[in-house]
């Protein structure tokens, strides 16, 4: 069983590859401004993901829900980090990532609505968040197979600096999985990948302590040690604080910011709780309540709340509207949901293919009888002309 | 406003669902996410939370009862909000169930013209009681010819009637009026204009006879094709024949003296070899005979092409094919004796091109091999006329008014009546006997 | 026209290949061997000199990885090529090629394209015994959103391949060890495409259509020799792509011979020359003359032995015997 830190001011553990350099230890609070767009961002997160759950139960959203109450501080944190342009990707638990990242708390509940302005067009739903201009790659939902992916992202963005020569900013790609993928042999293969070929990729794991219904304890060598299977790889690794909104963004903000200085990957053991089951049909039955509530009572909105009162940042009462406000944003999403509409049939046949051969009726074949060929978009010539 | 409360839906497979127990009573104020009941779903004993705050107004639905998810179970009072009021009120309306979606009829796919509402390819209509087989092309272009289906003797398995039945019904249709002699039991199986080289045409059949149990073995496409000229010419063609008898001594005795000779070379030419040539120089003697019927006229062929009937190994599908020798006349006994072996030999193993087997003027078929004495053969379309050799036999002989031994042979000749009469036929073989007998003169 | 000249399925491979990669800066091609080695098969031989090690990246062995690696770069814009050294060893790295590449348009929308082609040798290789011998086509043409290419000369490997490379949508382009030292002509010094969809007459005949496509190709046109001397004239559509399929082509030539035989070199249960004989039943209904009979690879795993594998194969002997029987010659 696990029980929060008392001393959230602790520093992280790390481990350090041989003549790395030290990183930077910045502890520098943010402005007023920046602190108060996180507190509301963990705010929308928490409130989002509330009405999610209710819905769910209301029959509007099918399938599978996870939500991320309780890891508010996580997806806000490792975002602020990071710069808009460095790609991330996620699991399956990604409406906190959506929103922290800057998709619009609308799109995101049309589309678990399963509605035509939702971000998928409804065609994705709960675990394919996906947002080209925010730079988010999704919502994934076989376990471990955004690992790969996110590799893929870095290794991306390091060919078009560094080979194409664009000009780009160097960008760090944060790649995040649960303790669960831990397991799965994709994530391995990424990390061997990454440190072989210096991919400025980070590994972000959400160590909630549990998949699903088994403790990390009963399903993973090392669960005490995380930091060793990165070390296996020769990667970089550090224990970041999920739980104090602060010390995640202190945490993940030295590790980005050496991740794109030297282009080299990074694996952080993110110790986090995750307040609900692991999706909507999970009575938690593999835990207690007293955890949970152990966990419950030093909530990491709260904390940021009781950090922000004390420094004099906030006041009860803006924190109260701030509620109020953002109580009302979902509301209003939630309506805005229901008002729209469900795609429309012939959707069902659009996004198959970029380009498709002819109108595409949900099977290969083309319309034959005396339908010309869809000419792709590059010149194409057959040059024997034999074709029937 | 007041809140209501309604049923969840706790798990995926959940419909309806028994509140075990309420953890609160009206009155009593909840914040959001304090769970307020036990519900037991299909698949365990789950919490219900509630999602805001406020006071419960009004519970709707004792502990122990079961109703379906959706259905308003309690009333939360927001703050502020009177709770007799709320109460009541009976909360909101109804919970907006989620919407149905429009009914998603996907268009049909273009090329839904087609009827496909037979799943066999094939159709079965009725004929005379009996149910019978189409396959859809050989149906369809019946229809199109105006044939009736109960017209055609399917060659297709089980009796199934294909194009190539209608094909040749077709045909058959539009034949020249020649009077066959239409005595066949086969009907509508009567091809015209039947190109040399065996074309992938089937001769009707189907015979059935009932009370005799039979192996049916499958014919190959060859013998198909056989049968069906050779029905074709007994049938179309006039038949008649003349026989003679050829004294072969000195054929003979030729023979084992250029075999002899030849040894070295490896060529052995046989009795057949003489005989094909014997032929090709009467034929260009008597160019009548090298010729065809062509309806309104007679075709006089320029080239003397002597095929050779090549009996096929049983055990291979058996078969008859007949090989051709073009330009018989002018070639030499050695040339026709190697070309005939060879074309024997390919019959036998790869098989015969379509080019082997084609432009045969004339063809000559030899049972000689067997001991057979006299036999008369079938004419090999288009030829005018076919030699049907026999052994050349040892036996009691008038020579020079004394009876001697010596080698005689009987062949005799089927020929067309429509373009040789019995004189032309006599003629020839008169010819054929001076060659055969006197045969130094087959080598010039 | 230019210069026809006479080169190997490789180097056809290998030229497009290069010629792509020196057009578009955003290609780069990634697998076993590829690099250092020259090519487990020799295909890309010489292009580590050419491009450098950042554009011909030798792998570990990870197809799983490597093959998400690939499609989350694709996913950012880049335009990988994969290549598994053989097509059996992607099986491994299932879930990402037909889990991830084929699916990204759909789920996110129409946001993120992937613009991949995975390549590598298909089908059986000589003897390889049979965990070394897919023929994947059976399987992955199952799945909407990839396109699949699978060529059977040198010229078509080439203009298929561009096509495949400068195509937005993931492209499974399936070659095969048999054939990689077959020569052909290759047209040089044009930019020569294939569209997608386009089958290519092979033969023209009268009596039967065989539809086909890939190596067996090769073994329709020995059937279609040989059956030539006993008076059948087979008319040979090689398909070049299964996704699409220009049914088409095959449904034009049907109407025109009524009879159809299917060869394809996957087992025949769910396969693409089952999805093949059900188009042409359905949309040639009523132009048959028999129904459409298939030849493919025997339904049992791939045998080691010589005589046995040539016995598994669709070879030109099970096509006569079919063509036979569908024109009712047997």
């Amino acid at each position: 069983m696990s029980t929060p830190s008392t001393d959230t001011r602790r520093l992280f553990d790390v481990h350090r590859g041989e003549g790395a350099p030290k990183l930077a230890s910045d502890r520098t609070p943010p402005p007023a401004s920046t602190l108060k767009k996180w507190l509301r961002d963990m705010m929308l997160i928490r409130e989002f993901e509330v009405r999610c759950m209710q819905a769910y139960q209301d029959k509007k959203i099918g399938g599978f829900c996870h939500v991320y109450i309780g890891q508010e501080a996580v997806a806000v944190g490792c975002v602020a980090a990071t710069k808009p342009e460095d790609p991330l990707v996620t699991a399956y638990r990604d409406h906190g990532h959506a929103l922290a990242r800057g998709m619009t708390a609308r799109a995101c509940m049309a589309e678990m609505f399963g509605r035509i302005d939702g971000c998928a067009k409804g065609k994705g739903g709960s675990m394919h968040m996906f947002d080209k201009p925010n730079n988010m790659f999704g919502g994934h939902g076989i376990v471990g197979a955004q690992t790969p992916l996110g590799l893929g992202l870095a290794f991306a963005t390091k060919y078009e600096d560094e080979v194409m020569q664009n000009g780009r900013n160097k960008r760090v790609t944060l790649c995040f999985l649960g303790d669960g993928a831990l397991n799965q042999g994709a994530l391995h293969e990424a990390m061997n990948l990454a440190g072989l070929m210096d991919i400025p990729v980070v590994f972000v794991v959400e160590n909630n302590g549990y998949s699903m219904g088994t403790s990390i304890h009963r399903g993973t060598t090392m669960a005490h040690d995380l930091k060793s299977k990165a070390i296996g790889y020769g990667i970089d690794a550090a224990v970041v604080e999920g739980m104090d909104m602060l010390e995640c963004y202190w945490g993940m903000k030295q590790v980005v910011d050496d991740a794109r200085e030297r282009s080299r990957p990074w694996f952080i053991d993110l110790r986090c709780y995750r307040y609900k089951g692991h999706s909507m049909s999970d009575p938690r039955k593999y835990r207690t309540r007293d955890e949970e509530e152990a966990w419950e009572s030093d909530d990491p909105i709260g904390k940021l709340e009781r950090f922000m009162l004390e420094q004099g940042v906030v006041t009860e009462a803006e924190v109260k509207d701030m509620w109020k406000d953002v109580k009302a944003e979902v509301r209003d999403c939630v309506a805005f949901a229901d008002a729209s509409p469900v795609p429309e049939a012939g959707e069902l046949f659009t996004d198959v293919y970029m380009e498709p051969w002819g109108p595409y009726p949900g099977s290969s074949q083309p319309s034959f009888m005396g339908g010309a060929p869809n000419t792709p978009s590059f010149k194409a010539i057959d040059p024997k002309g034999d074709v029937l | 406003m007041p809140i209501s409360v309604t049923m969840p839906r706790l798990s995926d497979t959940m419909e309806a669902g028994t509140i075990v127990r309420w953890n609160v009573k009206e009155g009593d104020e909840v914040t959001s996410g304090q769970v307020v009941a036990d519900i037991e779903t299909d698949k365990a004993t789950m919490e219900m939370p509630v999602f805001d705050d406020g006071r419960i107004a009004r519970l709707l639905v004792p502990a122990g009862q079961s109703v379906k998810v959706g259905t308003q179970i309690a009333v939360i009072a927001e703050e502020g909000e009177d709770l007799s009021a709320a109460a009541s009120g009976g909360g909101a309306a109804a919970p907006k169930a989620a919407p149905v979606a429009k009914a998603a009829v996907i268009a049909a796919s273009p090329a839904a013209a087609h009827a496909a509402s037979a799943s066999e390819e094939d159709e079965t209509v009725t004929v005379g009681g009996a149910r019978v087989r189409v396959s859809p092309v050989a149906r369809r272009m019946a229809e199109e010819a105006g044939i009736p289906l109960s017209s055609l003797k399917g060659s297709g398995p089980g009796g199934r009637i294909i194009k190539r039945d209608v094909q040749t019904a077709m045909e058959n249709a539009s034949s020249r009026p020649q009077a066959p002699v239409a005595q066949a039991a086969a009907p509508a199986a009567q091809a015209l204009a039947v190109p040399v080289a065996p074309a992938a045409a089937r001769v009707s059949g189907g015979l059935v006879m009932a009370g005799l149990e039979s192996e049916r073995v499958a014919v190959s496409g060859m013998r198909q094709t056989i049968a069906r000229r050779l029905v074709e010419s007994k049938t179309t063609i006039p038949h008649y024949q003349v026989s003679m008898r050829f004294e072969l001594d000195r054929l003979v005795a030729m023979r084992e003296q250029l075999n002899g000779e030849l040894a070295e070379t490896g060529i052995k030419l046989s009795v057949n070899d003489f005989i094909v040539r014997g032929c090709a120089l009467a034929m260009a003697r008597h160019p009548y005979v090298n010729s065809s019927w062509a309806g309104d006229a007679i075709a006089m062929h320029k080239q003397v092409n002597v095929g050779v009937a090549v009996a096929l190994d049983e055990s291979k599908g058996g078969g008859l094919v007949v090989a051709v020798i073009r330009d018989a006349d002018r070639k030499s006994l050695r040339a026709i004796s190697a070309e005939a072996k060879a074309l024997g030999e390919k019959a036998r193993t790869r098989g015969l091109s379509p080019d082997d087997m084609a432009d045969s003027t004339f063809t000559v078929s030899n049972l000689g091999m067997f001991g057979v004495e006299h036999f008369t053969a079938i004419i090999n379309p288009p030829n005018s006329a076919i030699l049907a050799c026999g052994a050349a036999i040892k036996q009691p002989v008038v020579r020079n008014d004394e009876l001697t031994i010596g080698y005689e042979m009987t062949a005799t000749l089927s020929s067309d009546h429509r373009v040789i009469d019995g004189a032309m036929a006599a003629r020839w073989l008169k010819e054929l006997k001076g060659l055969l007998e006197n045969p130094a003169t087959l080598l010039v | 026209m230019s210069a026809l000249r006479e080169i190997e399925f490789r180097d056809a491979l290998r030229e497009a290949m290069t010629e792509e990669m020196r057009r578009d800066q955003r290609v780069f091609l990634l697998g076993e061997e590829v690099a250092q080695y020259n090519g487990a098969y020799k295909v890309s031989k010489g292009m580590l000199d050419e491009f450098g090690p950042r554009r011909i990246i030798d792998t570990p062995i990870s197809e799983s990885g490597f093959a998400g690696l690939a499609i989350g770069a694709a996913m950012q814009g880049l335009r990988p090529i994969v290549e598994f050294m053989s097509w059996s060893f992607s099986l491994v790295a299932a879930d990402p090629i037909l889990n991830n590449a084929p699916k990204m348009l759909y789920m996110s929308g129409g946001q993120f394209g992937c613009p991949i082609v995975f390549r590598g040798n298909d089908g059986a290789g000589g003897q390889l015994g049979s965990t070394h011998s897919w023929c994947v086509e059976g399987m992955y043409s199952n799945v909407p959103g990839l396109k699949m290419a699978i060529p059977a000369t040198p010229d078509d490997a080439k203009a298929l391949l561009k096509t495949a490379i400068r195509d937005d949508d993931p492209v499974f382009f399936l070659e095969s060890e048999r054939m990689l030292g077959m020569k052909g002509h290759v047209p040089e010094g044009e930019e020569i495409l294939v569209p997608f969809g386009q089958a290519r007459l092979r033969r023209a005949g009268a009596d039967c259509t065989i539809a086909t496509w890939g190596r067996p190709v090769h073994f329709a046109l020995e059937a279609a020799e040989a059956l030539a001397k006993e008076g059948i004239d087979c008319e040979v559509i090689d398909l070049r792509t299964i996704r699409p399929l220009d049914i088409g082509s095959v449904v034009r030539s049907v109407k025109k011979t009524s009879t159809c035989v299917v060869v394809d070199q996957s087992w025949s249960f769910g396969s693409p020359g089952s999805e093949l004989a059900a188009q042409v039943h359905k949309h040639c209904f009523d132009d048959l003359d028999n129904f459409v009979h298939r030849v493919h690879t025997a339904d049992v795993p791939a045998p080691y032995a010589y005589n046995l594998e040539q016995e598994y194969l669709p070879n030109a002997r099970k096509i006569c015997e079919a063509v036979r029987a569908a024109t009712y010659n047997a």
